[in-house]
């Protein structure tokens, strides 16, 4: 069996909607948190695969490539600052659970 | 055309001192040099002005957007050399008057600056947008200064004046805008010379009328025309003394000027169509909120209120749109400038040395404080329109201007609405001698209470400012002619 | 270039006094009165010289701005245009005021604002002669306005006074009401004539007022309107109110200004009118009647008064009437003009001998503490009869008898009602001056300062003795003719005279009888005219319910319809609005989340499936 552009996808789609729904269903603001990345290596997966299978000229376009690489070193960033975020969050509040962090609830 | 030039620099002069005096220099020295440099160079440009010659003059071009022809443009003719020697006057008495403050100093100095420079950039672009973000940034500085100095119930006072004046320029915008995008196609452009002369270039060229009233409500609210007053008296009389110049004395007369460069010329139908509407609100400004200021029980609000009814006169010029009425209403402009300055300055001494503006509680103070009488007595008079102040000349040519603009007298003669205006506004001139005189001899006249007897006169500072203010008003009050051979080549539409 | 410098000078004093003069009362005092003396001299010799004197330059003229292809042609000049009727006023004021200023030497000396007081003179004095020698309705406008200020600084010189204080605002607004008129005539006669120079407007050169004088109606309208500038500034009724309480200025100031002078200013522009107001019969009737009120209601408040001042006050209101009256019933302008100059002169003395009396009793100016001052104030004795008898018109010896009667006589002419006004005015001018004179001087002393009344310093004596010669002999028929043409009635019955002595004699005798013996308090007690027809207290409710009642209404309407329910209840809606969103912030992150994953999706399919 050949794997297609498709089967790709479908797991892309897979590990994205694994990762919304561990956003919106799990307490732990850190499960979240990776739960963000698992969605944002989703879109990785995908633009990888588009790459893989968008030729031009027997070429493969790399700018979705440089796109990715792009996003890993955004990632990165983000989660130096999300993670010292949750770690003052913490120190702060004594805990990762979201519902108690509900101060901005009016 | 040269993409800076000598109203480039000008208006970059306040702002440079907001920098300097915000990075710590110290604050006092350079506002008062940068002011003075400021008035120095503003007289220069009049001498140098070419009135034989007319027209703007000055001019610089720096561009910012080619596609929306959108570019920082500056230059002056004489109404704008005009407003920009009343802003550099009062800002060189603005900084004057302010009293040495324990902390934060800097700031406020940075701010009044700031004021200074967003208003010398409104008079001295050419360019419609940056015209408005000029004054927009003047605005800025002013609800700082009133909401952190400012006296009595301050925040409020800040807030409504602030959001109150957003509104107002808001629709304003939206007035612009409506201008812009109705200019024919391929020459859509900010170039408020542009603006000014398209009706001349193309006579079947005209706007849809809800533009008109755009640009009437927005200038209005920023003039305080009536109905859309009641920002100016609570702001003023909260604002710290210099804010309170500034802002009565100059920011106002933003509107003014840009009724007189943009809606005047660009709608001729409409100004006539809606006249008689325009001649009701003028009213409301002389004779409603002239009774309202009788009854006001404090200095500061009485103040606020007589600035909002001297509109009506300037108003009152502009609608009857004559070489006669509106070379008094730029006249008016810079005397109410000067005048309205010259009080505030006065009133703001009375609230340091007393801690009060009730009427109720402050009497003769021209006792303890005879210097500070005297200086009141000038702007009061002043104010009120005595022959030997700018503000008479600029009445009487208004008064003549309205009564001109109606209907010429025949066999079988009535009057028209805007002479029947003009005999308000007349009576206008009673009613404010009513408030003014009132306050005077409440404050200053009359038995004093005895806490006040060891009151220390006016601060020199202060005394020089309003002196200044007052020889001002006197210089164009003897000559009119020197102010007007700059403003009225220039105010016709 | 002397009229300049005859205009200017008092204004430099002014100016100067101001700047230095404010350290030393001497120099305060010698700049003023320098300055009085030198245009004491220039209007002496300008009245001297034959031709009549014109000078101009441009105050205001778009004209001369936008070119000679301007759409309108603008201008205001100050002119000084100096002719008979000028060089008349000129030497009036001229004469009078700087034995006003040397009498206020004496008078003010122990005074505080000794200086304020020279400097605010002098501002009066270039006011006044800038009215005398305006030459078109602007300029007379302008010093119009700046007598009225100058009036306002000395009326309100003791400041801290209430009384004073109020007086002072009184008399600017006042005048400011009359003032509203004033313009409002100005710029009728512009609209309708397009100049308002005077010598365009008189009748030899009719075609500025061919457009006016055709209608009749206008015609009459803007000369009334130019009129209410005359009920204001010379207190005619229904505005005099203002005149009695400007009495709490120094007396000097009341002499100068609220008696000989400023308060003529009135008659002087109704002179400068004349040659217009002749066109309309309407106005001249408007302005008879007024001036025959006038003169008859002011003496009927002036024969119950109690305050030597206010007496004195009333009766220049009364007098101004006369003038107002010989304007509208006399065929030149001279015979207001002349009792103009007589009463100037008289009433000016009248005033300064009061001041002196004041003095003598240390401020104390209520007559019914007064008595018996013969014999301790000689001079002022003698002088203030010679001035009553002045004011009187007491026949042939006096000035006031000259022009006075020659009022009376064209009044007849015009018509019964204002012969008998006038008539009227006569009786009362008798009682009340009879009455002042015999309470003060005559019987015993009434309090313990009339008992230690000693008479004023040489220098005030010095003007009241100049003054007295004028008193006496301005009238006089020479010296008549050499300043005023006057013409006298042709068809006078002979017994209009005599009946107008019979009435003098009358009230002069009848006071007598009344007042003689001395009496502790006023033996005649009229509540109507000792509170001045209670016009006073009328205007005193129509100012507290008509105006502040309105003005307050309208300031609750404003504070609470336009600024509350408008402004503030606009804002309290949007920040409802605002409260209302707030119950989306349900405060959950990954509803926060839901949300957005939800708007995300919507948009998608808004922008991508639709």
């Amino acid at each position: 069996m050949e794997v297609s552009l498709a089967h790709y996808l479908a797991v892309s789609g897979l590990l994205f909607a694994i990762g919304m729904a561990g956003v919106l269903l799990r307490r732990n603001i850190l499960v979240i948190f990776m739960c963000l990345e698992l969605m944002l290596n989703a879109a990785n997966l995908s633009l990888v695969a588009f790459t893989r299978f968008h030729l031009v000229d027997g070429l493969p376009n790399f700018n979705a490539q440089v796109l990715v690489f792009f996003i890993i070193t955004v990632a990165a960033a983000e989660v130096a600052v999300g993670l010292a975020i949750i770690v003052a969050l913490f120190r702060k509040m004594q805990t990762t659970h979201v519902e108690d962090l509900n101060s901005l609830k009016f | 055309m040269s993409p800076t030039g000598p109203l480039f620099y000008l208006t970059l002069l306040p702002f440079v001192a907001a920098v300097l005096v915000m990075l710590g220099s110290p604050a006092r020295l350079v506002s008062r040099i940068f002011s003075g440099v400021l008035l120095a160079l503003t007289l220069a440009l009049c001498v140098q002005y070419d009135r034989a010659a007319g027209g703007m003059a000055f001019g610089s071009e720096l561009p910012v957007s080619e596609s929306l022809d959108l570019s920082l443009r500056f230059g002056a003719d004489g109404l704008s050399l005009a407003m920009l020697l009343l802003t550099a006057i009062v800002t060189v008495a603005a900084v004057w008057v302010i009293p040495p403050m324990q902390d934060r100093e800097n700031l406020f100095y940075a701010c009044v600056m700031l004021i200074s420079g967003g208003v010398v950039g409104a008079f001295a672009s050419t360019d419609v947008l940056f015209f408005y973000a000029f004054h927009e940034v003047a605005l800025i500085p002013t609800f700082i200064l009133i909401g952190l100095w400012g006296s009595g119930d301050r925040r409020v006072a800040a807030w409504k004046a602030t959001i109150y004046l957003g509104a107002g320029s808001f629709v304003l915008l939206l007035g612009i805008l409506g201008v812009y995008l109705n200019l024919p196609d391929g020459v859509r452009t900010f170039d408020m010379t542009f603006w000014r002369n398209l009706p001349q270039m193309q006579p079947d060229f005209s706007l849809p009328h809800w533009v008109y009233w755009l640009l009437l409500i927005g200038f209005g609210t920023l003039i305080s025309l009536f109905p859309f007053h009641s920002w100016a008296p609570q702001a003023y009389a909260s604002a710290p003394t210099p804010a309170a110049m500034l802002h009565a004395g100059v920011l106002k007369k933003f509107g003014l000027y840009g009724m007189l460069r943009i809606l005047v010329p660009l709608f001729p139908e409409a100004m006539e169509q809606y006249l008689n509407i325009f001649l009701i609100l003028l009213c409301g400004n002389i004779l409603y909120i002239g009774l309202v200021t009788i009854a006001q029980k404090r200095l500061d609000w009485m103040l606020g209120y007589s600035s909002v009814m001297h509109m009506g006169y300037i108003f009152l010029g502009i609608a009857a749109l004559n070489e006669i009425s509106l070379s008094g209403a730029a006249l008016l402009m810079v005397a109410h400038g000067l005048s309205i300055a010259a009080c505030f300055a006065v009133c703001g001494v009375v609230r340091e040395r007393t801690g009060t503006l009730e009427f109720a509680d402050l009497g003769g103070l021209a006792k303890p404080m005879p210097r500070l009488g005297l200086l009141f007595g000038f702007a009061a008079m002043a104010s009120v329109g005595l022959p030997g102040f700018a503000n008479f000349p600029g009445e009487l040519m208004v008064f003549f201007g309205a009564v001109g603009a109606g209907e010429v007298f025949g066999p079988g003669f009535t009057p028209s609405a805007i002479q029947i205006a003009a005999i308000v506004a007349v009576w206008g001139v009673v009613i404010s001698a009513v408030y003014m005189l009132r306050a005077y001899r409440r404050v200053f006249f009359g038995s004093m209470p005895e806490r006040w007897a060891r009151l220390a006169d006016v601060p020199v500072f202060t005394r020089y400012a309003v002196i200044l203010l007052v020889v001002a008003l006197m210089v164009v009050g003897f000559l009119p002619q020197l102010l007007l051979q700059y403003v009225t080549p220039s105010v016709l539409p | 270039m002397a009229p300049w410098i005859l205009l200017f000078t008092p204004l430099v004093m002014a100016a100067a006094i101001l700047f230095v003069g404010l350290r030393s009362k001497t120099l305060a005092a010698a700049l003023a009165i320098g300055g009085a003396l030198v245009t004491c001299v220039i209007s002496w010799w300008l009245f001297l010289q034959p031709d009549p004197i014109t000078a101009k330059i441009d105050w205001i003229n778009l004209g001369a701005i936008l070119g000679p292809n301007a759409p309108v042609d603008f201008a205001v000049p100050i002119g000084l245009s100096i002719d008979a009727l000028a060089k008349s006023m000129l030497v009036i004021v001229c004469t009078i005021a700087p034995l006003v200023f040397i009498y206020s030497l004496g008078y003010m000396a122990h005074e505080e604002g000794y200086c304020r007081y020279f400097a605010g003179l002098s501002l009066f004095l270039f006011s006044m002669l800038g009215i005398v020698l305006a030459d078109n309705f602007v300029m007379m406008f302008i010093f119009w306005e700046l007598v009225g200020v100058s009036s306002y600084i000395l009326i309100g010189h003791y400041f801290r006074r209430d009384s004073a204080a109020e007086a002072s605002k009184q008399a600017f607004t006042v005048n400011r009401i009359g003032d509203f008129g004033f313009m409002l005539g100005i710029l009728m006669f512009w609209l309708s004539t397009g100049t308002f120079v005077f010598a365009d407007l008189a009748v030899e050169n009719a075609p500025a007022l061919a457009t006016l004088g055709a209608s009749p109606f206008w015609l009459a309208t803007a000369c009334v309107l130019v009129f209410c500038g005359t009920i204001g500034k010379s207190a005619q009724m229904p505005l005099h109110v203002w005149l009695p309480n400007s009495m709490e200025g120094p007396t000097p100031v009341s002499s100068l200004l609220h008696a000989a002078t400023m308060v003529a200013a009135g008659v002087y522009l109704l002179a400068r009118l004349f040659p217009v107001l002749e066109g309309s019969p309407g106005a001249l009737t408007v302005i008879g009647w007024v001036g025959g009120i006038t003169c008859f209601a002011a003496g009927l408040m002036g024969i119950q008064q109690n305050d030597i001042k206010r007496i004195l006050a009333y009766s220049t209101i009364s007098q101004l009437g006369y003038m107002v009256l010989g304007i509208a019933v006399a065929p030149l302008a001279g015979v207001a003009m002349f009792h103009l100059f007589t009463h100037a002169f008289f009433k000016c003395l009248l005033f300064l001998c009061s001041g002196s009396v004041i003095l003598g009793m240390h401020h104390k100016q209520d007559i019914w503490e007064m008595g018996g001052l013969k014999n301790k104030m000689p001079v002022t004795f003698v002088t203030m009869v010679i001035g009553g008898l002045a004011l009187m018109g007491f026949p042939y010896v006096t000035s006031g008898f000259y022009s006075k009667d020659l009022i009376i006589e064209f009044a007849y002419e015009a018509g019964w009602p204002w012969f008998l006004l006038a008539l009227g005015g006569v009786f009362l001018t008798a009682m009340y001056t009879t009455r002042l004179l015999v309470v003060v001087f005559f019987g015993g002393p009434r309090s313990e300062e009339a008992k230690k009344a000693h008479e004023s310093p040489a220098v005030m004596l010095f003007a009241l003795v100049m003054l007295s010669i004028p008193a006496i002999c301005a009238g006089f028929p020479p010296i008549q003719k050499r300043f005023f043409e006057i013409d006298h009635p042709h068809h006078l019955p002979g017994w209009v005279p005599i009946a107008i002595m019979v009435v003098l004699a009358v009230g002069i005798v009848a006071t007598i009888l009344l007042y003689r013996g001395g009496p502790k308090k006023d033996p005649v007690l009229i509540p109507f005219f000792a509170n001045r027809l209670y016009i006073d207290a009328i205007y005193a409710q129509i100012v507290r319910w008509a105006q502040d009642g309105t003005a307050g209404a309208l300031r609750f309407f404003d504070r609470w319809f336009i600024d509350g329910i408008c402004v503030t209840f606009g804002a309290k809606l949007v920040s409802a609005f605002g409260f209302t969103l707030r119950f989306l912030q349900v405060g959950n992150i990954q509803a926060y989340a839901f949300f957005f994953g939800a708007g995300v999706v919507a948009l998608l399919y808004f922008l991508v499936a639709r």
